[in-house]
């Protein structure tokens, strides 16, 4: 074992990494056995659907977890971005292309606000992300008077975004989504930005004294996470069309649970993207795989939910044990 | 050294003139406000809030929070009420059902924090989305109504709200309300629970090192929110006629609200019961009253979540303050 | 004076890489006032946790009333009577006065606490001990001063045999520490022993009985407090010279530039009208004892903590530090006592701890070129001689002279020219020692200039050019080397109370 995982291939991808690509495969595998008709390409490019949005928001998650913060607004926000966007579609007939970096721009907002609370007046994390929530939730149903919003078809000329997503059977999607993790993980291991977000989430202190504003760099990562947000939202609407004000919760949890599993701990400090990446994955595939077998929807929030005390738990145990 | 804090100056008493300023504008801007039957709906409307509000003081004195309450509320009644109107079981047993998953819940949600030391919120926020699926596996993903007023097996709803003869309503809960949140008061103040609930909030090592069974204490914190969720849940279902799965979400925030509003410290150590009732009745004034001057109830959502940064600001200059004198 | 209460003989502990404590004997008697002396490190707070069960003896050992015993926890040692009243205090903010001092053990009726009865208790025994505080009143509300009284008051509480009070009065204020007396006279009257830890020596000939010195684990002698002049004390504190190669005199010229003063600096209790200047090339000691307010200073002129008046000018212009940025941007690099807390990022590897403080100057454009920070972090760890595998070590796995280097390396690279290193060689074993020393004359002769705060007399000696010595936050003394003995520094690090 401890052969293995001196081995320096397995060393630059990590560990933690290899063994969650492996539950990946196993739980593909394990799913077409079980399912009949999982196996192939629409299954897979459903949970491909599931995968970009959740995808964006963990990968968003990932920089306010590495300040050793939360955001469980994320859900909700992305929410009240598709919807606020995408009245502004319907309702007002704006361009889609304005539209879209409304949508952007609802998450940017959201972002400085829960970043600004955090990092400036110190208003614990949770505090901030349960009022965002509600602000979000209710801002979104002001705004649409309580309407659900439905973006165009694929085949409508407002429709275009939709090749963000995909075109034909190309996953376009994936590939934007990969791009953007690409980004995420040089942002955070090759940037400035990056660096003072790790080592501030490892001992905010140390890094003070050594003369760096560590309050802007916190709030940064809040605002990273809110553009993450906005667009989490053009691809939520992208891949299901219509949203519903006073929903979005349950993806927090899906989105931290991804997080988590990737190995970004809760403490902060310490955060993989890659990790991310692949967590997202099995929490999308577990959700296609749920529907599949036609398991009441339900029973994912619950193993979502264990999950992510599992994955916390261990977390606390590893660090436990280095002390 | 610094005098005593008079009770004109406390945080409750500001809070309880803001109920009354509040109750006062509502009532002169809009007629339809100033009725009987609105102070009843937001009475109806305060009853689980106030419940879940009392049990929340607990958890976030220690320095944690309870983010199942709301959701898990949901989930109890569903339990207790699938019980009762589909496999016919007497609605006491229902009661009871829904009573011992709040205890359960807030028993795993205590160990988890407490012993396993996990993070308060991400923990509860984890047991928040498990209750609301179980919730709505219980009930198949259906609406579930308890047994009405009338009907057998009603007689639960005349816990709260007694109609006589004449058809007067009369909102017995209240007077349930103040007996709760005296005795609750009780354990705060007066008993070693809440003595060592609030010393875990203010110093958990140097409580330890008093020779406190702080592990037990803490868990039972968290015990005692799931408990007043349940009993939130009995409170809900005796109100309003049907429960529906997936809600909930949303409830916590207007009773930690209420709790910091009220004077409970964001980041642990002071709050009172009291506090909290008080606090609570800001929130359900704000959403019963603004659809009343022409704001939809959405309204309420962001002006919640508003209020609630707002009394944490103000908890933090006020710390700010003492710390430079 | 009555019967020895408490024997403790032969007392020998061991950490890893430190013999703390070497045999050590110690007495105390009922009814007297024994003071516990030795300079910081010495081994009184080692011997006293060793007492009350925080350690464990690796051998000797300890009588209580006539019989063997030996304590597994602090409770244990409570409940046979023997308490400690510590330095820091492990109050309750949000409780009261009463309810603090009956923690974990409060008196009840039924289920109810009952709180009447435990102020009743509580104002019984502030009572006893003359003390003037409200057992209602809520413990955040009291002066530091007063919450010490509470726990003495609670020490006492556990009808105690035995008082251990671990420098009590470095908190607090003179007439407080007139109160403190009152009521150790008062202890010493019904009959209890009390230890009495302190660096003050006019407190030791004002209040104490006998004196026990320890120097380095060992144990030197006890003397009879009236038999003894303050000379005597500190002689045996100091010991015969062990220091090597002390400097005997600076090697900074008169005329050297002023790159950094100090003028009427105030920030809290701790730092009162601190003036100071520093020349080029220099190494400016700061001696004291144990809260004389140098970490403090250092802090407040770096901007780490919020200072309320003062200027200070480097190279002779006014500057306003507000922040560490405003610091850093100013060439002043801090090296903290503790580095764990406030030096490094143990998560992070060596090259990035390097570049924490100057990061801008390592980026190609948007991104770190990690080239260069590698390989700058590179000839500072061959430069410092640094012993790392490689950069991209995680500091969290270096020794620590060595995550002292690393930090050191941060402030090189950053190319400041005032250095403050607080402590710079605690929890340094002696060979990096030697080392962090070399290292700081080379830095000197190069130009930079660096304050130096030490509790270590032998290192205060043999560092610096000149020194600087407080007391109680405030300036009390400035010897050029060629003057300064460690009795002169004692001597003006250690008040006189009026």
């Amino acid at each position: 074992m401890e052969k293995i995982k001196q081995n320096p291939i397995v060393k630059k991808i990590g560990f933690n990494r290899i063994v969650l690509c492996g539950v990946l495969i196993l739980m593909y595998i394990l799913f077409s056995v079980t399912s009949k008709g999982f196996a192939g390409l629409p299954r897979i490019l459903s949970a491909l659907n599931y995968a970009y949005f959740l995808g964006f928001l963990a990968l968003g998650v990932t920089f306010v977890i590495a300040t050793g913060g939360i955001d469980f607004s994320i859900g909700p926000v992305m929410f009240c971005a598709a919807l606020i966007a995408g009245y502004c579609l319907t309702g007002y007939g704006m361009p889609t292309a304005v539209c879209l970096v409304i949508s952007i721009l609802v998450g940017f907002v959201f972002g400085c606000f829960n970043g600004y609370l955090v990092a400036y007046w110190t208003v614990p994390p949770f505090i901030v992300s349960m009022a965002s929530m509600n602000i979000a939730k209710g801002l979104a149903s002001v705004f649409t008077k309580t309407q659900s919003v439905s973006w165009p078809q694929a085949a409508e000329a407002a429709g275009w975004f939709r090749k963000l997503v995909k075109v034909g059977n190309f996953p376009v999607g994936l590939v934007i989504f990969l791009a953007a993790a690409v980004i995420c993980s040089m942002i955070l291991n090759n940037t400035k930005a990056g660096r003072y977000i790790l080592s501030l989430g490892s001992n905010k202190e140390a890094v003070r004294l050594s003369g760096v504003n560590v309050k802007k760099w916190e709030m940064l990562s809040y605002v990273i996470c809110g553009i993450l947000v906005g667009i989490a939202a053009i691809f939520f609407v992208g891949a299901y069309t219509t949203v519903q004000p006073g929903y979005g919760d349950q993806y927090n949890n899906e989105a931290i649970a991804g997080c988590v599993m990737g190995g970004t701990s809760m403490a902060g400090g310490l955060a993989s993207i890659g990790g991310t990446v692949i967590g997202v994955f099995i929490i999308s595939l577990l959700q296609e795989g749920i529907l599949a077998l036609g398991i009441n929807k339900n029973y994912q929030l619950i193993i979502t939910g264990l999950i992510v005390i599992v994955a916390v738990y261990a977390d606390v145990v590893a660090r436990r044990r280095k002390n | 050294m610094k005098k005593k804090s008079s009770i004109f100056t406390s945080q409750k008493f500001i809070v309880l003139l803001v109920v009354i300023v509040l109750f006062g504008f509502f009532s002169i801007i809009s007629q339809n406000f100033r009725q009987y039957s609105t102070i009843m709906s937001i009475l109806d409307y305060s009853y689980y809030i106030v419940l879940m509000s009392i049990g929340v003081t607990f958890p976030l004195i220690t320095g944690g929070v309870d983010l199942s309450i709301g959701t898990g509320l949901i989930c109890y009644s569903l339990a207790g009420g699938y019980l009762i109107t589909q496999k016919g079981m007497p609605v006491a047993v229902g009661l009871l059902v829904t009573i011992l998953l709040g205890i359960l819940i807030g028993l795993l949600n205590g160990v988890l924090v407490a012993i396993m030391d996990l993070p308060p919120f991400l923990t509860t926020l984890c047991t928040c989305m498990i209750t609301r699926g179980l919730g709505s596996i219980f009930s198949k993903g259906f609406g579930i109504s308890w047994p009405a007023a009338g009907a057998d097996g009603g007689w639960f709803r005349s816990i709260f709200k007694i109609t006589t003869a004449g058809g007067t309503k009369i909102p017995i809960g209240f007077l349930w309300m103040l007996i709760i949140v005296a005795i609750m008061a009780f354990v705060l103040n007066h008993t070693k629970m809440g003595r060592y609930t609030i010393a875990i909030g203010s110093n958990k090592e140097a409580t330890r090192l008093s020779g406190v069974n702080v592990k037990f204490y803490h868990v039972m914190a968290y015990v005692i929110s799931g408990f007043f969720a349940a009993l939130a849940a009995v409170a809900y279902s005796a109100v309003f006629a049907t429960v529906q799965p997936g809600t909930g979400a949303g409830f916590e925030l207007e009773a930690i609200g209420g709790a910091i509003i009220g004077g409970v410290s964001a980041t642990g150590g002071a709050g009172s019961v009291e506090g909290s009732l008080i606090g609570v009745f800001v929130i359900c004034l704000l959403k019963t009253g603004l659809p009343y001057i022409g704001l939809q109830a959405n309204w309420q959502q962001i002006i919640t979540g508003l209020v609630l940064i707002g009394a944490v600001m103000v908890d933090i200059i006020k710390k700010k303050r003492a710390e430079v004198h | 004076m009555g019967e020895v209460i408490l024997t403790m003989k032969d007392i020998d502990k061991s950490f890893p890489g430190v013999h703390a404590l070497d045999h050590v004997n110690f007495e105390v008697k009922r009814g007297e006032v024994h003071a516990l002396m030795g300079e910081n490190g010495a081994g009184k707070s080692t011997l006293m946790k060793v007492l009350t069960g925080i350690y464990t003896k690796d051998s000797g050992t300890i009588t209580f009333e006539g019989k063997e015993v030996e304590f597994h926890n602090t409770r244990e040692a409570q409940d046979a009577g023997i308490v400690i009243v510590h330095q820091e205090l492990n109050m309750l903010g949000h409780l009261t006065v009463a309810q603090n001092i009956f923690i974990g053990r409060e008196f009840k009726k039924g289920i109810k606490i009952d709180d009447k009865r435990m102020n009743e208790e509580a104002k019984k025994l502030f009572e006893k001990l003359h003390i003037d505080i409200d057992p209602a009143e809520t413990m955040s509300n009291l002066t530091v001063g007063k919450q010490q009284m509470c726990e003495i008051a609670k020490a006492i509480s556990h009808e105690a045999k035995v008082i251990i009070f671990d420098e009590p009065s470095a908190a607090l204020t003179e007439s407080e520490i007139e109160e403190l007396f009152k009521i150790i006279r008062d202890l010493r009257e019904q009959n209890l022993g009390i230890v009495y830890i302190s660096h003050r020596m006019d407190e030791i000939k004002v209040i104490t009985d006998r004196v026990t010195v320890m120097r380095d684990g060992t144990y030197v002698g006890t003397l009879i407090t009236n038999e003894c002049t303050k000379d005597d004390i500190i002689n045996m504190m100091v010991g015969r010279v062990i220091y090597e190669d002390p400097k005997t005199e600076s090697a900074v010229p008169a005329d050297a530039p002023v790159v950094l003063k100090v003028e009427h600096l105030n920030a809290g209790r701790m730092v009162q009208d601190v003036s100071f200047e520093l020349r080029k090339g220099e190494i400016l000691g700061f001696s004291g004892l144990m809260g004389a307010g140098r970490t403090e200073t250092a802090r407040a002129i770096f901007g780490a903590d919020p200072k309320e008046s003062g200027d200070i000018y480097i190279n002779g212009e006014k500057v306003t530090i507000n922040s560490p940025q405003d610091a850093v941007r100013c060439g002043i690099g801090y090296l903290s006592e503790d580095r764990k807390r406030y030096g490094i990022v143990v998560q992070k590897t060596v090259a990035e701890n390097s570049t924490m403080a100057c990061l801008q100057n390592y980026m190609s454009g948007l991104f770190i070129n990690k080239r260069d920070e590698k390989k700058v972090a590179q000839d500072y760890v061959e430069s410092l001689a640094t012993k790392t595998p490689s950069v991209d070590q995680l500091v969290v796995n270096l020794s620590g002279g060595n995550q002292q280097k690393v930090v050191i390396a941060k402030w090189l690279i950053n190319d400041c020219d005032i250095l403050i290193f607080d402590e710079p060689t605690r929890g340094i074993d002696v060979g990096a020692k030697n080392e962090i020393y070399k290292l700081m004359n080379k830095l000197a002769s190069e130009g930079k200039s660096i304050i130096m705060i030490s509790s270590e007399m032998t290192e205060i000696l043999r560092m610096s050019d000149r020194i600087v010595i407080m007391c109680e936050g405030r300036k009390t003394g400035e010897v050029r080397i060629e003057e300064a003995t460690q009795e002169v520094i004692m001597n003006m690090a250690t008040r006189e109370i009026g």
